[in-house]
């Protein structure tokens, strides 16, 4: 009791002090948008943005009176376990049929970097490149591949040829043809790219057959190859703007008119749009502005300034699932995880006993509770419990006596426990971490706190210049995605330098099937042998701070859309980048 | 000959300010090649991207490198928004600090002077209570919490008027929509300045008043408007110009506030977007602009000393 009064007072002190330090900082942190994609993910250092009001946990004022569980959740009671939603007086209705016209605002947490396919793009670009360019493979509510702008893409009996088959008529936004060439330049791009080309690790040779067909040769089996180009991979581009970052000549529904950075951009209705013969899109106009402060962006919101945006603010989402004028959708997968990450081949996480001590000694709801208002669920890896991949690991639970049972052994035969936990200047993670390092001070692990820029943990895991380090990423619908940060020779980012035969055969087994149970078992395997090995101390899957927040009559942002074949397609909300095509407007 | 020595001391300054700026800049956390490599981030790739960019040559090389090219308004290449300079985007939000600036400006001493005259008119009256009271009450209360405030009320409460400041159009385009949106934005920035250029002039009048000239123009009859106006107001202005002066600073990192609160796409929004990603070209060439303004801002109003009160040209006062 008396130890956990005096983590309710260290996180209390904690708050406090950072929020004296950054004048409530919280507000001013990036907040992590729903990404699975690795390149963006990679370079992408936005944070969570967590309300540091946790003014729900008291020091107690006598400490016999403390229960020994953690303060109860302040969480709105949940609908159901697929999808959490709250909808206001317009909804969602998919028995009313869409209104075509109007314009909307979004309200966008993070800068945009620019539109170079072959680069790194920041989160807050991806956002209007998801209303600039129709990928060539989408994405079905079960998040298995569909083909989007390609008409099909088909394997050899080994999965080590694709061949895409293109749409006849399907032209750029400048008007030149989406064909065999053009998406043969595009896809060579990615793959040339020193940013990108990791992507295409198995990517051997791509051919333009004819007009209307491209062949992709691995050097290996690759079953998962479609779930590549889901995202950036997929986004095809009019070949002579390959490599251009001020502007996007692309396929989508709508076109970039205008784009300031650091402001905003402005995307118009394509008059070319290949499925214009459906009446899509809908709206005439999507203004995206950057609005970098979640004060700001919630103020916006209220005022009807922005009609909708992402919100990683706990205590607000609380609210607004009470808002019976506001729709809020919570996906089910699609956003990041947190985790610390840590490198096995330094000292002293090269030691798994160490690496597991760590594992045990952090009560992860306890940091759920309080920094997350009780929405987000544990992580023990990098699947969502929602995602049919996930499987149950024995990942270690908190349990104190187990860590000080390891750390004990390791002090008895090495030394000491201290180590350095490089943090984002964020308070909304510092106040995290200083919590975090509470509990492992309870079992003798002396962790020290040292803030770092945002743009230096990329650099900082490339160069291996770190012990251990705050870290949000993952959570990709199709687990294919991880195979470059965690196989151990064909992981071009494998941050914490694991080398695990389990996990490599594991991702390797699912890599070269397109059977479900196979591919199962083999995420399976990689799942055990994550947690046995520890690589990463995982905390909890942010799905349940990133609702997007709509006026009730924006409608479908938390519902499927449709493929040009009437098929549905994933939910934007469920890791689906936004496609804008079905969003339409109540007038 | 005076205005010549000051004028060659502020290039004395601006080379003193620009190269501290520099050299403060150089030795903050953070690599730009880093920056620059992304996910190539390898030891190999950083060096070749650091002597590239020059970043191993001596910090005198580099800074006259700088210098030269800041002259001619080339400040290097975004580090983050490939295919952008830092000139580019600083053009794009230069206007809309300096809007808003001037706005603010323009209200305060708009609101501050006719508040000061009337409360100097009696002293201890209604008048000079409320406003002293009010103008404490701002100088208390930071600007960010107004700014929030009045968002709120006019913006989310009310809705007259926007939260944030989107798709500007130019003055000279649609005045009434660029003043509606810059309104509470330039307001927010305004009330500080004017509770300080209240106090400040309120209290030089009343000793204004109280000078031969004041109580001579009185005894001849001529209207008190008239005394206030024409003879006591300018020579009490010295230190209201002074303050504007000294304020540009306190100004500009307020801009930096208030252009976060209401998404102005300004210099202050941009630098401290850029500080977070480290793209120092910009950063840089934001400061250095800045600084350089500030002390040529507070040049002109010792020229402008000269200008307000004959005495000080003179050489008498």
């Amino acid at each position: 009791m008396r130890r956990h009064s005096a983590r309710l007072l260290a996180t209390a002190l904690s708050a406090a002090l950072v929020a004296a330090a950054c004048g409530g900082g919280s507000d001013d942190a990036e907040p992590v948008e729903v990404e699975d994609d690795p390149i963006e993910e990679a370079v992408d250092d936005e944070t969570t943005d967590t309300d540091s009001g946790n003014g729900d946990v008291d020091a107690p004022d006598d400490e016999a009176e403390v229960a020994d569980d953690p303060p109860p959740s302040t969480a709105a009671p949940l609908e159901d376990d697929d999808q959490l939603t709250s909808e206001g007086e317009g909804g969602n209705a998919t028995d009313v049929a869409p209104t075509p016209g109007g314009e909307i605002t979004w309200g966008l947490g993070g800068d945009g970097t620019g539109f170079d396919t072959t680069g790194a793009i920041s989160p807050g670009s991806i956002r209007v490149v998801n209303a600039l360019a129709d990928p060539l493979v989408g994405l079905d509510p079960d998040a298995n591949w569909y083909p989007n702008l390609a008409e099909a893409l088909t394997p050899n009996d080994d999965f080590t040829r694709w061949t895409i088959t293109l749409r006849p008529g399907v032209v750029f936004h400048d008007g030149e043809p989406v064909d065999g060439a053009a998406v043969a330049a595009n896809l060579q791009a990615h793959k040339d790219s020193p940013t990108t080309g990791f992507n295409f690790g198995p990517v051997s040779t791509i051919t333009a057959v004819d007009d209307l067909t491209v062949d992709v040769v691995m050097s290996s089996s690759w079953a998962a190859f479609p779930y590549q180009l889901v995202s950036q991979a997929g986004w095809m581009v009019s070949p002579s703007t390959i490599g251009q970052n001020e502007t996007m000549v692309s396929t989508g529904p709508f076109m970039l008119e205008s784009w300031t950075p650091t402001d905003s951009a402005r995307v118009v209705r394509n008059p070319n749009y290949w499925r214009a013969d459906e009446g899509l899109p809908y709206l005439d106009a999507i203004n995206f502005k950057f609005l970098t402060d979640q004060v700001v962006r919630t103020q916006a919101f209220e005022a009807g300034d922005v009609d909708g945006f992402i919100s990683p603010n706990d205590t607000d989402i609380v609210e607004w699932l009470d808002d019976d004028t506001v729709d809020v959708w919570i996906g089910t997968a699609g956003a990041n995880e947190a985790l610390i990450m840590l490198n096995t081949t330094t000292p002293p996480f090269d030691d798994v006993r160490v690496r597991r001590a760590l594992a045990h000694s952090l009560d992860r709801q306890f940091l759920i509770d309080t920094f997350r208002s009780g929405l987000t669920e544990v992580a023990d890896g990098p699947f969502n419990p929602s995602s049919k991949w996930f499987a149950d690991s024995e990942y270690p639970d908190y349990d104190p006596a187990a860590a000080q049972a390891l750390v004990d052994e390791y002090e008895a035969e090495i030394g000491p426990i201290e180590f350095e936990l490089k943090v984002q200047s964020d308070s909304s993670i510092i106040e995290v971490m200083e919590v975090a390092t509470s509990f492992f001070a309870d079992v003798g692990i002396d962790a020290t706190i040292s803030e770092i820029g945002s743009g230096q943990t990329v650099p900082l895991a490339i160069a291996d210049n770190f012990q251990a380090m705050s870290w949000f990423q993952f959570g990709a619908p199709d687990p294919d995605r991880d195979y470059v940060f965690f196989h151990s020779t064909g992981g071009f980012l494998n941050w914490s330098n694991l080398i695990s035969a389990e996990v490599d055969a594991g991702l390797d087994r699912a890599r070269q099937t397109d059977d479900f149970d196979d591919r199962y078992e083999g995420y399976a395997q990689f799942q055990q042998a994550l947690a046995t090995e520890v690589p990463m101390i995982w905390i909890d899957h942010l799905n349940g701070v990133e609702a997007a927040v709509t006026r009730p009559e924006l409608n479908g942002i938390g519902t499927p859309g449709v493929f040009v074949d009437g098929a549905p397609s994933i939910p934007m909300t469920d890791g689906n980048f936004f496609p804008w095509t079905s969003v339409w407007l109540e007038q | 000959m005076v205005i010549a020595r000051r004028a060659a001391r502020l290039v004395f300054v601006v080379f003193v300010v620009t190269f501290l700026t520099f050299f403060l800049l150089d030795r903050a956390p953070g690599d730009p090649a880093e920056v620059k490599a992304g996910l190539n981030a390898t030891p190999e790739v950083v060096a070749e991207i650091r002597a590239e960019l020059g970043l191993d040559d001596p910090l005198l090389i580099r800074y006259f490198d700088w210098l030269a090219g800041a002259i001619r308004l080339d400040f290097g290449e975004s580090l983050v928004t490939e295919g952008f300079t830092s000139w580019e985007l600083i053009r794009e939000a230069l206007p809309k600090t300096l809007e808003l600036m001037i706005l603010a400006e323009v209200m305060a001493i708009g609101i501050a002077v006719p508040l000061a005259v009337t409360a100097a008119r009696r002293p201890g009256g209604t008048v000079d209570r409320a406003t002293s009271a009010g103008a404490f009450g701002l100088l208390a209360l930071p600007s960010f919490v107004l700014g929030i405030y009045l968002s709120y009320v006019f913006g989310v409460q009310l809705g007259w008027l926007p939260t944030i400041v989107d798709d500007l159009p130019g003055l000279n385009d649609d005045p009434l929509e660029n003043l509606r949106q810059m309104f509470l934005p330039s307001l927010t920035l305004a009330l500080a300045l004017i509770a300080i250029y209240l106090r400040l002039l309120r209290s030089d009048l009343i000793d204004t008043l109280q000078q031969d000239y004041a109580m001579l123009a009185q005894s001849r009859g001529l209207p008190e408007r008239r005394i206030l106006w024409r003879h006591a107001l300018r020579p009490s202005s010295l230190n209201l110009v002074t303050a504007i002066g000294l304020n540009v600073a306190g100004l500009i990192g307020g801009a930096f506030i208030i252009e976060v609160l209401f998404a102005i796409n300004g210099m202050g929004r941009l630098t401290i977007l850029r500080v977070a990603q480290e793209d120092f070209p910009v950063v840089t060439a934001v400061v250095a602009l800045l600084t350089v303004a500030y002390v040529t801002v507070n040049f002109i109003v010792d020229l402008l000393y000269r200008v307000i009160d004959p005495r000080i040209r003179d050489g008498i006062a």
